[in-house]
């Protein structure tokens, strides 16, 4: 008989150790990205905790060949002036993986398990045998605190290494650096500065300075100094659990009565809800077992009140949890992607898909200077969350959507089932505390027909007020056409018939007369026309304003 | 102005008072402030009409009229520019093909900086403006000087003799039978050409394939029957078409057309020999030859002889559009909705239905060791009055 095997438990950070694919970093592309990606979600979420206009520098840099193969060394710096980290909670957050403050409480932050900044630091203790340089400095500290945080892969634990206090010129931020192997992408749909710009398109009250390879520095200035609220999470709505979340979500209430714990607990539950189960005898939950204290319920009490609620009727959960960055802010923001002719942006009322709520908030702009094709595809920002998606596009709720609409409808040129082309940026933003990622390293959102739906409404809502620049231009160059048409053709009919004819000097000369009067009552019409395209779009600005304001 | 009163040849010399009237009108128009309208002859299946006593596909009465816009006046100024140059040609006496006009046209635009927005960048332009100069003034493009390639018409015969009268006043005279082996290769002029036979010819074989044209000839099948052989080269061209019809009007014999059986053959081949198209009905009148029977290859040839058939591929684009076409043109087309041509259409039926062709050469399959044995069924066909 075979030797029986010993079955051994494995921490979380060994799984993810192992896995590390899984949560971004598949490839030294991805791994640069993703690490950025963390330290800056990271800082964000952060700063909007404590209410602080966020300023981030980012540094990135080669410093030569990598250890994996076809891989550089990089160096990723994050400082942020947001509000620090103690000294001993610095090992925890860049080393202990799901020890987050900001796990499962159903709010719209960036980062919602803990496991990223994590990961990052043991992408570079893997490939570089160093973990996360951190210097932070909070209010209440006299010193900033630099040390070097690893994981202690083996008990999920961080470890704190070269504990240093200096003096830092700022009153509180943060300061990370990793080291790694990895590959620099700057340019591109997967590329750094795609990452950097679709962030600060959708924190209007960012304000950004980067330093790439082999470029100058730049700076993007804040639109808004409204830093946004981050709405509370409302309580679970029993109709997003399973039996095993709602078991152990009555363990919080063990000494409080059933009623009340259903009623504090959770979310659209009140007496009439409470009073429905009871009476339907059918359920198998008595009246008396919402007086009892939650502890006293046997697990076949708790199977049945289960069942009871997923079979009554509840309102929809409260949309109160989501956040939008606002039709204003976009439209500062959009401009800060490059000079634009025109933009549109759609800022949706939160709503529910999917049994979670939801906002969408499109913004659709033409860049004035044209890189490429007219033929080209339009470029598509994702985000989810406020955190640009740039990978698995074709499988993303967004562009599922996008290509959904028929945009020759407002004036784009769109192949069949595809993207619109032409030198046109749209950037759909979905925020919800409750996002369906198709993955863990939160790159695709999963598409729904809900949630296509909601986004593609947003489309043709945007795609409606873009429409009416297109028109007036497009008026306008009719316009112009007609008149140059005119000018060159009109004397060569004439010359060309009064050739053949053989006519007179004062004839040709009636006859140009009248060639202009006639071609002239068509260019009134369009004239006429473009003024009203142009009224509408004025009508259109106005009521935009009227509605930011 | 109308195309059944008039003869091919006497035309050329109205054209240029024609086209004078017409502009003349137009500049009187704009001297009043009005807006000048052009109406051309709608060439589609939608505007013919099909009398069988006629024969050939004619015009209804339905015109495009383009008025003066600024859509127009591009259309309408190089309408006048392209105008301008065909009467010069007409005037001169000089001959051009629609590709020489492209780029005369080019060099015109070229030399002249005010017609520079004339210029056109494809032939398929200049085209497209002297096919509507003939809408317009419903006139075959030879009157204005402009002819197409000869393609196909190669003719052999040992009794027929033609008489060319040249443009200096010349007359040339060819007697096919002198030719030896060489084909005579007629000209889309046919109305310079004079007709005679030495003996009575009693049949004139029109072959879908020039090839198969040439190896009947080869075999000697003018040598043992007075007739006319002439290989059709595909879809007939204007030369084959305006010599089809000189023969059958000048020479009254019995005409009859060897293609494949295929809806493509019937309807882009036989039928454009002898009725004409749509998109040609200006022309159909001098360009059609309804005397030509078909001879086959008939479906029930394929029983009688064992033929060999095989259905349409898929891949085969042009017989599956063809098909396709045959369903509308059983329904639309009047030439098929004719009662006199109902054995036409009954085939056209048969091919939409079975979805199956038969090639001409089928009939090598007979007897492979007779060389002759194509001809032989020919004449047998012909003598047992075995066409449609």
């Amino acid at each position: 008989m075979a030797e029986q095997k010993k079955i051994s438990s494995s921490s979380t950070a060994e799984y993810f150790s192992k896995n590390l694919q899984q949560v971004g970093f598949s490839s030294p592309t991805k791994a640069v990205l993703t690490t950025l990606k963390e330290a800056v979600d990271n800082a964000l979420d952060a700063c909007e905790e404590h209410q602080i206009t966020p300023s981030l520098r980012v540094e990135i840099d080669r410093l030569g060949a990598g250890s994996i193969k076809n891989s550089e060394r990089i160096r990723v710096v994050v400082e942020d002036n947001g509000p620090g980290i103690d000294a001993d909670d610095l090992p925890k957050v860049f080393g202990e993986y799901l020890a987050s403050s900001k796990f499962g409480r159903g709010r719209c932050t960036r980062g919602q398990q803990g496991i990223g900044i994590s990961a990052a630091t043991t992408w570079a203790q893997l490939t570089c045998a160093q973990g996360a340089k951190v210097v932070s400095k909070t209010k209440n500290m006299r010193k900033a605190v630099s040390a070097m945080i690893e994981v202690d892969i083996k008990n999920n634990k961080g470890v704190m290494k070269n504990r240093e206090t200096f003096d830092w010129d700022r009153p509180h931020g943060t300061r990370v650096e990793f080291v790694f192997d990895g590959r620099i992408q700057i340019n591109g749909e997967a590329g750094l500065l795609n990452y950097l710009l679709g962030t600060t398109l959708v924190n209007p009250h960012l304000q950004l300075e980067y330093k790439l390879p082999d470029q100058e520095v730049q700076k993007v200035e804040r639109v808004s100094n409204d830093v946004p609220m981050i709405p509370e999470a409302t309580e679970p709505h029993p109709h997003t659990m399973k039996l095993g979340e709602f078991i152990a979500h009555s363990h919080l209430f063990g000494r409080q009565k059933v009623s009340a714990w259903l009623k504090k607990g959770f979310s659209r539950v009140g007496d009439s809800v409470i009073e429905e189960i009871a009476k339907k005898k059918e359920l198998g939950v008595p009246k008396a077992n919402f007086e009892k204290l939650v502890d006293q319920l046997a697990d076949g009490d708790l199977n049945k009140l289960f069942s009871a609620i997923q079979n009554t009727e509840l309102k929809a959960p409260s949309t109160n949890s989501v956040l939008s960055i606002g039709e204003d802010a976009m439209s500062k923001s959009i401009q800060r992607l490059g000079k634009v002719d025109f933009f549109s942006v759609v800022t949706r009322k939160p709503t529910i898909c999917d049994f979670k709520p939801v906002q969408v908030e499109v913004a659709i702009a033409r860049l004035e200077q044209r890189g490429g094709d007219a033929d080209d595809p339009s470029q598509l920002l994702r985000f989810a969350n406020r955190v640009p998606l740039q990978f698995d596009k074709s499988a993303c709720a967004i562009a599922q959507a996008l290509s959904s609409v028929n945009w020759r409808a407002y004036g784009l040129a769109q192949p069949k089932d595809a993207f619109p082309l032409g030198p046109y940026i749209f950037a759909v933003s979905v925020v919800s505390p409750f996002i369906k990622f198709k993955n863990a390293s939160k790159e695709t959102i999963d598409a729904s027909d809900e949630l296509v739906e909601e986004i593609r409404r947003a489309l043709i809502q945007a795609g409606q007020k873009l429409s009416r620049y297109i028109k007036a231009e497009d008026k306008a160059n009719e316009l112009e056409e007609k008149i140059r048409y005119i000018e060159q053709f009109g004397p060569i009919l004439v010359e060309g018939l009064a050739r053949i004819t053989q006519a007179k000097e004062d004839q040709k000369k009636r006859a140009r007369d009248g060639l202009m009067k006639i071609l002239g009552r068509d260019t009134n019409e369009t004239e006429k026309e473009l003024t009203d395209a142009n009224k509408k779009l004025e009508i259109q600005k106005a009521k935009d304003s009227e509605e930011q304001a | 102005m109308s195309t059944t009163t008039r003869k091919g040849g006497k035309l050329q010399s109205e054209i240029p008072g024609l086209s004078k009237a017409l502009c003349l009108k137009l500049l009187n128009d704009l001297e009043k402030g009005k807006r000048p309208v052009l109406h051309a002859t709608k060439c589609s299946l939608d505007n013919s009409i099909y009398n069988h006593k006629v024969g050939y596909l004619t015009p209804g009465g339905k015109k495009v009229a383009t008025e003066l816009n600024v859509s127009s006046v591009k259309k309408m100024s190089r309408a006048v520019f392209m105008l301008e140059i065909l009467l010069r040609n007409i005037e001169s006496g000089a001959v051009n093909t629609k590709r020489e006009l492209y780029y005369m046209s080019k060099g015109e635009t070229k030399n002249t900086p005010l017609l520079k927005p004339l210029d056109f960048t494809e032939q398929g332009e200049s085209d497209e403006t002297i096919d509507f100069l003939c809408e317009i003034l419903e006139c075959y493009r030879e009157e204005f000087n402009c002819y197409a390639n000869d393609r196909g018409g190669q003719t052999y015969s040992q009794q027929l003799v033609v008489t060319e009268t040249l443009t200096d006043g010349d007359t040339a005279v060819v007697d096919l039978s002198k030719l030896g082996t060489s084909p005579f290769q007629p000209k889309n002029r046919p109305q310079n050409l004079r007709l005679s036979a030495k003996k009575k010819i009693d049949f004139c074989l029109i072959v879908e394939s020039e090839g198969t044209a040439n190896t009947l000839v080869a075999n000697g099948i003018t040598k043992r029957h007075n007739c006319i052989v002439m290989g059709a080269q595909g879809v007939p061209s204007n030369a084959v078409r305006g010599w089809a019809k000189l023969i059958q009007d000048q020479l009254d014999v019995p005409m009859y057309f060897f293609g494949d059986l295929d809806a493509y053959t019937l309807q882009n081949i036989y039928r454009t020999l002898k009725a004409g198209s749509a998109a040609s009905l200006i022309r159909n009148q001098d360009y059609s030859a309804p005397d030509v029977k078909f001879l086959g290859v008939l479906p029930e040839d394929i029983k009688r002889y064992d033929l060999f058939d095989y259905p349409v591929k898929e891949n085969d684009v042009q017989e599956v559009r063809a098909l396709k076409k045959a369903d509308d043109a059983l329904k639309n087309d009047p030439f098929f909705q004719d009662k006199r041509n109902k054995g036409l259409a009954d085939i056209l039926r048969w091919l939409y239905k079975n979805k199956r062709r038969c090639e001409q050469q089928a009939f090598f399959s007979v007897n492979p060791k007779d060389p002759t044995m194509p001809e032989k069924i020919i004449v047998d066909k012909i003598k047992r009055g075995e066409f449609v």
